[in-house]
């Protein structure tokens, strides 16, 4: 009991204290947040669909972390899927999830954008920081904080509407304004699809095949400008050569944005990812750390084998 | 060799493998069985009706062979020769829908507001239409949804409620202009502003202002037609903007976007005429024909219980539309609230879940009531305890209303909760809030569905008999109930009514004949339903 008072007192204690950020302007990320809340910071009860979050933009300095987690527990029921996992990812950088299925990889990145409040029975215990503020603070709202981290899924699920509208989807939801054909071929063209589809950008989505409906997702998730992309095994639909266009997108995409990306491919972790974090069946985080070090020289024996395939 | 030899024995059917197979064939020669058994009891029941209500035997071959050689072989060549080319078909099936869907529109339209009277109707439609046309109209155009969502119902209630509130200061004044132009007014405006907004989408602005002048200026020049030859020009002013201008604007743009199809347009016009023709050609000749109840007597006159070729149900139609499209406005905006927010909005744990799952089992119970005991509840709730008149239009809608609101919840669930969840994932992943989720994407993949269940509520209500005899609804009315408030009866009360007279000739005739008229009530809304939903679905 004591314990868990003490994280109460904790938890209060960091949302209280402001940490300190130099400002990046909306400009230079190349749109315009239409409902401006950056005056919002002398409101004291935020409840609008981007309280507690706009105001306080984190640096952009590479070699800071951006998002935290302490001791985090998730459990489904009675099933713990997720046990004390602490990480810190840092910003601007791709750090790759690896490990084996039923490990608690998507868990855990729902637990970064609280797609789990979704889930009922879901129940996640321990602290998440993004940018020094913790998401599971009552005064974040849950819509504001996926507005600043994106979401690739697992399974390709795009919405039964044209190609177009599938894009601009998050555009037209977060009020986002600028040329909108503009950011959809641009988009369409970072996730490499742009050639497949600017003939039939009115047909559904749905008509697609399942690896141009991943790269579809993609490209709606990178489309409004996040600031963190979960990606839940975004290349495992995809064909060598899309694969290693979406390879190139992402490291694109780690000179402005920060990339938590989940995959099966060791091969894929080690070529585009700088921090490589290892999930073993159970739930737990067995090995975190560069790369280079989790290939080459894991501390864990376990980490080893798995990395080597003599256990899945 | 003896390997392969053994590949092949595998290969073979056995015994066993065989008996399977057969097991198969007559599991599926028993569910044809059973299917056909549906289908053939069905259509001798029908068959019995049509036979009853049309007394074919009365027609000498030599009427058969007129009307062969003048509908059946042209309607059979045409669609013989549209068979086989898409694109006469589908000019085709768009003429046939303009014509009849538009004659018939027309007529209910005009006999409904005739019996509501045509000023109430204005009024109400001005002010519960105007301001939210003019609000979604003004959104759309900005293309700022923000505050049009709620704006729109609201003001629609609010305009309805000052109409309401200032009718006694409205009617007079409204009264002193004639009855057509109030039928100019809630037929021709209208008309002309959808036909205007298609040909603007079409075209440019210029040609859609252009072709709304144009329907305007033809409303009244039927009008001014009507007035010189001394005839009321209220029907025909109606007749022009429900029917000839949809008919004028499918063929208009036919013409122009299919012209390999253009001659499908023929298609009602060759039925149309081949029936005239046939008509005239029997007067003229004196050729025995049908000795049909299912006349325009029958849809024109007002009932009587002597003379069965004299009786007409025109009262009942009328009512039974006016009863059964109140108590859709009451019903299914509070049926679909219903699901939506058991599907989207209830919580799965708490006492507020507990609370909602409760309700989910009654609900999904209620649709199982037999509907004798919703009429129960409507004698004891407008009859016993708001002291309503006998069998007025507010009561029967109401009671209809409580019997077809279980039906719309749960059918509304179900298609909101055929929408996959990994839609609903998708966008809230997007920084979507609930309420965006729900009108982007749950919303517009389940309104087929919705849809349809609403419209087999409906067609379940217009054919409901027993709530209505328990609420003292007449079995017979003389005139179109004038309003909400007053008496009113419907179909299936005169169906029943005249099961019982004395006479033969209503127990077969008349009896068949009104029931072919409710059937064709309801498929008609069916198609509605059909021509909506497969709309809807081609824009996914
Ligand atoms: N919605 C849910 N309800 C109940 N249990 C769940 C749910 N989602 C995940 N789990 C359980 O949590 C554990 C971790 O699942 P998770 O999907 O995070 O695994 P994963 O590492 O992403 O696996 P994979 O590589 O196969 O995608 C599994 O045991 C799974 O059964
Ligand atoms: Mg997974």
């Amino acid at each position: 009991m004591s314990d868990n008072d003490m994280n109460e007192r904790e938890k209060t204690a960091m949302t209280e204290e402001q940490i300190e950020t130099e400002d990046v302007s909306d400009a230079n990320r190349g749109r315009v947040i239409s409902d401006s809340t950056d005056e919002a910071d002398d409101v004291l009860i935020e409840t609008g669909p981007t309280a507690g979050l706009d105001d306080d933009k984190p640096s952009r300095g590479t070699g800071q972390t951006i998002v935290e987690s302490r001791n985090i527990d998730v459990w489904y029921g009675d099933d713990q899927a997720l046990r004390d996992v602490s990480i810190a990812i840092p910003e601007n950088e791709v750090t790759a999830m690896i490990g084996p299925s039923g490990c608690g990889k998507s868990t855990f990145l729902r637990c970064i954008n609280r797609m789990n409040d979704l889930v009922d029975i879901c129940r996640v215990e321990g602290e998440l920081t993004l940018g020094g503020k913790d998401v599971y603070d009552e005064n974040i709202d849950p819509v504001a904080l996926r507005r600043r981290v994106g979401m690739v899924f697992q399974k390709p699920n795009p919405f039964p509407k044209s190609s177009r509208d599938n894009v601009s989807y998050g555009l037209n939801v977060q009020g986002i304004e600028g040329d909108h054909d503009e950011i959809v071929e641009r988009s369409l063209k970072q996730a490499a699809l742009w050639e497949e589809v600017k003939d039939r950008l009115d047909e559904s989505g749905l008509g697609l095949s399942g690896g141009q409906q991943q790269r579809l997702c993609i490209a709606r998730a990178i489309a409004v400008d996040p600031e963190v992309i979960l990606m839940d095994e975004p290349a495992s639909a995809l064909d060598p050569i899309a694969t290693s266009k979406i390879e190139d997108l992402i490291a694109d995409l780690a000179e402005e944005y920060t990339v938590v990306i989940v995959t099966h491919n060791m091969q894929q972790a080690a070529r585009i990812s700088h921090k490589t974090a290892v999930f073993l069946t159970g739930g737990e985080l067995v090995e975190f750390g560069s790369t280079q070090k989790v290939f080459e020289n894991p501390d864990s024996e376990r980490v080893e084998d798995y990395i080597t395939g003599k256990f899945g | 060799m003896a390997a392969g030899e053994d590949a092949v024995g595998r290969l073979r059917r056995g015994s066993g493998l065989r008996f399977e197979q057969l097991k198969g064939r007559v599991f599926e020669a028993l569910l044809i069985g059973a299917t056909l058994v549906g289908i053939v009891s069905l259509l001798v029941l029908f068959g019995y009706i049509v036979f009853d209500a049309v007394g074919p035997l009365a027609a000498s071959p030599r009427w058969y062979l007129l009307y062969f050689g003048t509908l059946v072989t042209p309607t059979a060549a045409f669609t013989l020769y549209a068979r086989r080319r898409p694109a006469v078909r589908a000019a085709n099936a768009r003429a046939f829908a303009a014509v009849f869907g538009g004659v018939v529109l027309s007529l209910a339209v005009y006999a409904v507001s005739d019996a509501l009277s045509p000023y109430d109707v204005f009024i109400y439609l001005v002010f519960g239409g105007g301001p939210s046309v003019s609000i979604a109209v003004y959104a759309r155009k900005m293309n700022d949804n923000t505050f049009a969502g709620p704006a729109v119902p609201v003001s629609m209630v609010i305009g309805v409620a000052v109409a309401a509130g200032f009718y006694d200061v409205l009617r007079p004044i409204i009264g002193t202009v004639p009855r057509w132009i109030t039928y100019i007014a809630i037929t021709t405006v209208p008309v002309a502003a959808i036909t205007g907004w298609f040909a603007a989408r079409e075209w440019t602005t210029r040609r859609g202002l252009l072709t709304a002048g144009v329907v305007v200026a033809g409303g009244f020049a039927v009008a001014g037609g009507a007035l010189v030859s001394g005839i009321d020009p209220s029907f025909w002013v109606v007749l022009f903007s429900g029917t000839v201008v949809p008919v004028a604007f499918v063929v208009g743009s036919t013409a122009a976007t299919n012209p390999e199809g253009r001659i499908g347009m023929l298609g009602p016009f060759v039925v149309i005429g081949g029936g005239l023709l046939g008509a005239v050609v029997e007067r003229q000749f004196g050729i025995a024909g049908l000795d049909s109840y299912l006349t325009p007597t029958l849809l024109l006159n007002s009932w009587d219980g002597l003379n069965a070729a004299n009786a007409g149900v025109y009262p009942q139609i009328v009512g039974s539309i006016i009863i059964v499209a109140f108590m859709g406005i009451m019903a299914i905006p509070v049926g679909i609230g219903a699901a939506v927010y058991l599907e989207e909005y209830a919580p799965a744990t708490g006492w507020r879940g507990r609370l909602a799952s409760l309700l989910e089992i009654n609900i999904a119970n209620l649709a199982g009531v037999p509907s004798v005991v919703y009429g129960l509840l409507g004698l004891a709730l407008f009859r016993n305890t708001l002291g309503f008149g006998t069998g007025i239009v507010v009561a029967a809608s109401g009671t209809l209303g409580f019997l077809i609101l279980p039906i719309v919840v749960v059918s509304a669930q179900e298609a909101i909760r055929s929408v996959p969840d990994s839609r609903r994932r998708a966008s809230y992943g997007m920084g979507a809030s609930r309420w965006q989720t729900l009108r982007e994407v749950v919303l517009p993949e389940a309104v087929p569905g919705v849809l349809t269940g609403t419209i087999l509520a409906l067609g379940r209500a217009i054919g409901e008999t027993a709530p209505l005899v328990i609420i003292a609804v007449a079995t017979t009315t003389y005139s179109a109930p004038s309003g909400l408030f007053s008496s009113a009866t419907a179909l299936p009360l005169q169906i029943f009514a005249s099961a019982g007279n004395a006479k033969p000739e209503f127990r077969t005739g008349v009896v068949a004949a009104t029931a072919i008229v409710l059937l064709a009530l309801m498929i008609l809304m069916n198609a509605i339903a059909i021509v909506v939903r497969n709309r809807y679905q081609k824009d996914d």
